[in-house]
């Protein structure tokens, strides 16, 4: 297998648990990396062909520019006279963007590979150099950026043309994105993949005095949370016992307030943001992950619910279902509609016992079947060797 | 005139032009033979144009923090009696005598006055400063106007508590919070009632007011805030679009919710149909209203609303939620429709028995509407109403 040098740049390091997996499997398989981004805390690789450029601080930031700029300068002065002239012409002859540019131009990976595409415009440079530019369709960033800020929306048709190869979470995710001009012929969907042997299946129902509802995810209106506060009153409006926690909200005012105002405060709590293994142990307790959102690319907690053997219920939000269908490995509602939540969550919870042992066995088999990081790893190496037309 | 009462009138910020409730609120006590001073908190320290504005010390200075601290010092020193009377009722009411101490810096621009009231124009504005009145010798007069009373006390349990057992004279804008302070255990003779008002005589419709559309025309003023209830009014409209309703929804104003309710135009296909005009003038507001057919306030949470008695006031046929004081605002099926909040098919359902209806039971409810504010909510009868507040 062809070996490529791959610089990853993701805003921060470190980066989401998802993209770490997407480093970890890369460099397994024999890849070079150069993780670039602004360090926010330590971090440390057991593989030694993983290079970290992080920057912070002043005196850190000064360190890396005089010693990326004196190499440019000895070994590739034609390549640094070339990209400063795209800086200036481009409104980018900045520090912080010579902090950023001067480590990739010295060490010239086969590609790069962009996380978060709201950051186009600063890395169409990278083509010039010869160096492939991929990007990822996550979520957020093409689902309703630049239907909010219209300005992306052109940045988008301006630069998506560029572009070498798009990687796409779902699908569907990519679809969005021929709004905006990219081509479907550069675009590989490549699923998230998950670390199957660390989260490990459980047939058993957890023994719960009332039914325990969780959603998992940050404090944001995409997330749909008012709508499933609503389906939460029809629940408790139907004498169902329940318990509902989000993880990830901690203070925020519309949903507190919401809460009290459907006199709702027994039957939901909000928790702050929890590390991963405390939230695989509370998808473990739980009866049903609830994912009510209006909008995601593929939501990482649906996939490891379902590997890890909760049922799921998810809004039909997107890419969502390409990998849950209803009634046979999860359950999917419509988007923005508390009846239906409401009904499919009474559902869940009389499931008989062999409808639920198949839903959650179902649910297992297809996150073994196209979610695992191997097949992750090599979906991602074939969109990098289509960008070289191999 | 040496013995006027005067009236110190507690607020966050030195009410900018636009905010026309606490401006003519203070130009009518001065009419009426008041003397106002205003406390701000504001950081900017731009007085009011027509009343002497006292700020609160600014601890956020870092440089000028010194000199913050010798003059609340002095100020202490000063008002000796009052600064001990403070120290005793907070000392009394369980404080240590460090908080008591930092109780005492915090409300140290109050003690030079002698007032026969001191107002504080939100619930919230009194927190911390629940003894201030009585050690400085004056009545204590506290006004709830929403969130300070249903969203506040959501994120703060009990935050009330010391205040409510406070010797206060409450003013409510609406029976539902009268009834909501009375839950809380304060008595129902210190609640006064006294709703909002209007300017009536600038509100009013200039043109005959008769459905003139025939793509109906919707609209909203209000921030964009969640506790409008924006989102649900949009999921009622995307029920009217799959019912091919011709109509548009205009929303007047700005906020921090504008980039989810733009989201939720475009997720629910009502592109063509809704239009963010953000915050304009009174008087483009006036020509606005008068252009439209219907005014939507399907708000979830909502102290009364001075937005929905001047739609009433121009002859808008209203429809509003349930929330808090908007069904006194709006009497439903007699001044116009009141909905149970958070439920996008019953508004959709009554917005489309209201176009359903004839004209003559339209003119009918307008009329009613245009009465009842006239009559119930003008300023005369409201500052009539806080003048007697202030005999009490």
């Amino acid at each position: 297998m062809r070996k490529f040098k791959i610089a990853i740049y993701c805003g921060e390091i470190p980066p989401p648990t998802f993209i770490d997996r997407l480093i970890n499997g890369l460099a397994e398989q024999g890849s070079k990396l150069i993780i670039i981004g602004n360090l926010t805390q330590k971090v440390s690789y057991e593989f030694n062909n993983i290079k970290i450029v992080g920057y912070s601080g002043k005196i850190n930031k000064f360190f890396i520019l005089m010693y990326y700029s004196l190499l440019l300068s000895l070994f590739r002065r034609k390549e640094k006279t070339q990209l400063k002239n795209w800086m200036k012409l481009n409104n980018k002859n900045n520090t912080i963007s010579k902090i950023r540019y001067y480590p990739i131009l010295y060490d010239k990976p086969d590609v790069f590979h962009l996380q978060w595409i709201k950051g186009i415009e600063d890395w169409v440079w990278v083509r010039d150099f010869d160096i492939k530019l991929i990007v990822s369709l996550r979520g957020a960033h093409i689902n309703y950026t630049p239907i909010c800020e219209p300005k992306y929306a052109e940045i988008y048709k301006k630069y998506f043309p560029l572009v070498d190869g798009f990687h796409g979470v779902s699908n569907e995710i990519i679809q969005e994105a021929t709004k905006y001009n990219a081509e479907i012929s550069k675009s590989n969907t490549v699923y998230s993949g998950l670390d199957l042997n660390y989260l490990t299946f459980n047939q058993q129902k957890p023994t719960n005095e009332v039914f325990q509802i969780l959603s998992v995810g940050r404090s944001h209106w995409i997330k749909g949370y008012t709508v499933a506060l609503d389906a939460m009153r029809i629940l408790k409006n139907n004498n169902v016992k329940f318990h509902y926690t989000i993880v990830g909200v901690g203070q925020n005012e519309e949903l507190q307030f919401q809460r009290k105002q459907l006199d709702l405060i027994n039957e939901v709590e909000f928790v702050e943001k929890l590390p991963f293994d405390k939230i695989i142990s509370k998808i473990q307790q739980s009866d049903v992950v609830l994912l009510p959102s209006f909008k995601e690319g593929i939501a990482n907690v649906i996939l490891e619910s379902m590997a890890l053997g909760t049922p799921v219920i998810s809004t039909d939000c997107g890419g969502i279902n390409e990998v849950v269908n209803d009634n046979e490995n999860g359950f999917i509602v419509p988007i923005r509609n508390p009846e239906v939540m409401a009904i499919a969550l009474q559902k869940v919870a009389n499931l008989d016992e062999s409808t639920y042992v198949k839903i959650i066995n179902n649910a297992r088999n297809s996150i073994e079947n196209n979610h695992t990081e191997s097949k992750m790893i090599q979906d991602m190496m074939l969109l990098y060797k289509k960008s070289y037309g191999e | 005139m040496a013995n006027k009462p005067k009236i110190g009138l507690v607020l966050a910020n030195v009410p900018a032009y636009s905010e026309t409730f606490f401006n003519s609120k203070i130009k009518g006590l001065q009419e009426n033979g008041f003397d106002v001073i205003l406390f701000s908190s504001s950081k900017s320290k731009v007085s009011h144009p027509t009343c002497k504005t006292i700020f609160a010390p600014n601890f956020d200075l870092r440089f000028s923090l010194i000199f913050e601290f010798i003059f609340i010092f002095i100020n202490c020193l000063k008002n000796l009696k009052a600064t001990y009377k403070l120290l005793k009722l907070n000392r009394k009411d369980g404080l240590s005598v460090k908080s008591s101490i930092k109780n005492i810096f915090i409300n140290s621009h109050f003690l030079p006055y002698k007032l026969s009231w001191l107002h504080f124009g939100f619930g919230t504005m009194a927190l911390q400063s629940e003894n201030v009145a009585k050690a400085i010798g004056s009545k204590m007069a506290v006004s709830f106007r929403g969130f300070d009373l249903y969203i506040y006390p959501a994120k703060f349990p009990n935050c009330y508590q010391l205040l409510f057992s406070k010797n206060v004279i409450y003013h409510v804008l609406s029976d539902e919070m009268k009834n909501t302070l009375i839950e809380y255990g304060v008595s129902a003779e210190s609640i006064n009632k006294i709703t909002p008002a209007i300017n009536v005589d600038f509100f009013q419709p200039s043109i005959k007011y008769e459905t003139k559309n025939s793509v109906f025309q919707f609209i909203t003023i209000g921030r964009l805030h969640w506790k409008k209830g924006l989102e649900y009014t949009l999921e009622a409209f995307s029920i009217l679009k799959k019912q091919n309703i011709p109509f548009h929804y205009t929303i007047i104003g700005e906020g921090i919710e504008r980039e989810k309710l733009m989201f939720a135009v475009h997720q629910l296909n009502l592109h063509s149909n809704v239009t963010f005009v953000g915050k304009i003038s009174h008087n483009d507001v006036k020509n606005i209203l008068e252009k439209s057919d219907f005014y939507i306030q399907y708000s979830i949470q909502e102290g009364f609303c001075n937005a929905v008695l001047e739609a009433q006031a121009i002859g808008l046929l209203c429809i509003v939620s349930d929330a808090d004081g908007l069904s006194e605002n709006v009497l439903h099926e007699k001044t116009g429709w009141v909905v149970p909040k958070r439920n996008p098919p019953l508004l959709a359902e009554r917005i489309v028995k209201t176009i359903a209806l004839s004209e003559a039971e339209k003119i009918k409810i307008r009329e009613n509407a245009m009465d009842r504010v006239k009559r119930e909510f003008n300023l005369t009868k409201q500052m009539e109403l806080f003048k007697a507040f202030y005999s009490f």
